[in-house]
């Protein structure tokens, strides 16, 4: 009986950390499901990353994307710093694990496809042939 | 010849013995049987009738929802991607990266070693001498959708520039997206060089 109480007291516990019931409802709607945890930290972005032993590994360390990405949340919006924690590679946190830290290193960026500061693809060599421009061209321009 | 005789005397007397003391066997009494698998069903018609009409009917249905009320409230087996991510190894082989030293001076020296290891030939390789006379690359592509992430070409780097990043995020809308040239290839680098040092640091013991 006594887990059971123990269960519906986390319930409530849950929806409390949630802030309240339409706080819930709104996380629900976001996230999909309603958990419990000690916030581990927030990286530059603003996402916040959770750890609850309490559920098993694979489950037991998530992120809250930042409010600025709304519902465009992505698996891509994670830094590399943090996707180590995050994929369970280490057990350090950044700020614990001495990551190297390079003036060129570059920002995080989500994956762009589809947006347009998208990639695409251009040659970084000069071209091996230079076309061959007719002296008749201009003529050819001028009477057709 | 005498030895013969002598068995056969020794088995008749065992005999005569055996047949003279079987009035005093004691046989164990075997009436009470004990039904330890399923019993048989009852084929009169009114037990069959009784028994479809259990599994047609309430009770069936009933036991199922409340299988069903059950699994609702059980911790699920899946994971919630992307807020909560499956565990990666740090050999994991995603995406590719062309790394830099802690100068900030590229690492490929253009010898080549991954264009000609790469079983699926998706790297393709220029390179010249620079103004300052060091030999680097011009061009560096990578054709993903031809590569088919074995890892030989981080394999074969000897000064560890091309490596496969622990990324893994990096699906596109097109396909021309995935023809990864040298300013990409850096460009990957510089965004997860902390994660994939990280990552070779831990692995390194077993390289």
């Amino acid at each position: 009986m006594s887990k059971y109480i123990e269960k519906i007291s986390r319930l409530f516990r849950i929806i409390k950390e949630n802030g309240g019931v339409l706080g819930s409802v709104r996380t629900v709607f976001r996230m999909e499901e309603l958990k419990t945890g000690t916030l581990v930290g927030e990286d530059e972005l603003g996402n916040k990353y959770f750890h609850n032993p309490m559920y098993f590994v694979g489950r037991s360390r998530w992120v809250v994307y930042s409010d600025a990405a709304g519902h465009d949340y992505d698996g891509s919006q994670v830094p590399a710093e943090w996707h180590r924690w995050l994929s369970y590679i280490s057990d350090e946190t950044p700020d614990k694990a001495d990551l190297p830290k390079y003036p060129w290193l570059a920002k995080h960026t989500e994956n762009q496809s589809g947006t347009p500061q998208e990639y695409v693809p251009y040659s970084t060599t000069r071209p091996k042939i230079q076309a061959w421009k007719p002296k008749t061209e201009e003529v050819y321009r001028k009477h057709f | 010849m005498a030895s013969v005789k002598l068995f056969c005397a020794r088995a008749s007397a065992q005999c005569v013995l055996r047949n003279a003391v079987r009035p005093t066997y004691v046989a164990q009494e075997r009436s009470c049987y004990k039904q330890v698998g399923k019993p048989e069903p009852d084929m009169r018609w009114k037990p069959i009738m009784d028994r479809a009409s259990q599994t047609v009917f309430w009770t069936e249905l009933f036991s199922g929802l409340g299988i069903t009320l059950g699994h609702i409230f059980k911790e699920p087996a899946t994971i919630n991607y992307p807020f909560e991510k499956g565990p990666l190894s740090p050999r994991f082989r995603g995406e590719h990266a062309l790394r830099r030293y802690p100068s900030g001076e590229e690492r490929c020296i253009a010898c080549k070693l991954c264009e000609a290891i790469c079983p699926a030939q998706a790297i393709t390789i220029e390179a010249e001498a620079r103004a300052d006379g060091s030999r680097r690359t011009t061009r560096y592509d990578i054709d993903m959708t031809k590569c088919i992430y074995c890892g030989f070409c981080q394999e074969a780097c000897p000064v560890d520039a091309i490596v496969e990043g622990p990324n893994f995020e990096f699906s596109t809308e097109t396909r021309e997206e995935l023809l990864y040239n040298k300013e990409k290839l850096l460009n990957n680098g510089d965004k997860w060089e902390a994660e994939i040092a990280a990552n070779l640091q831990a692995d390194y013991l077993y390289r």
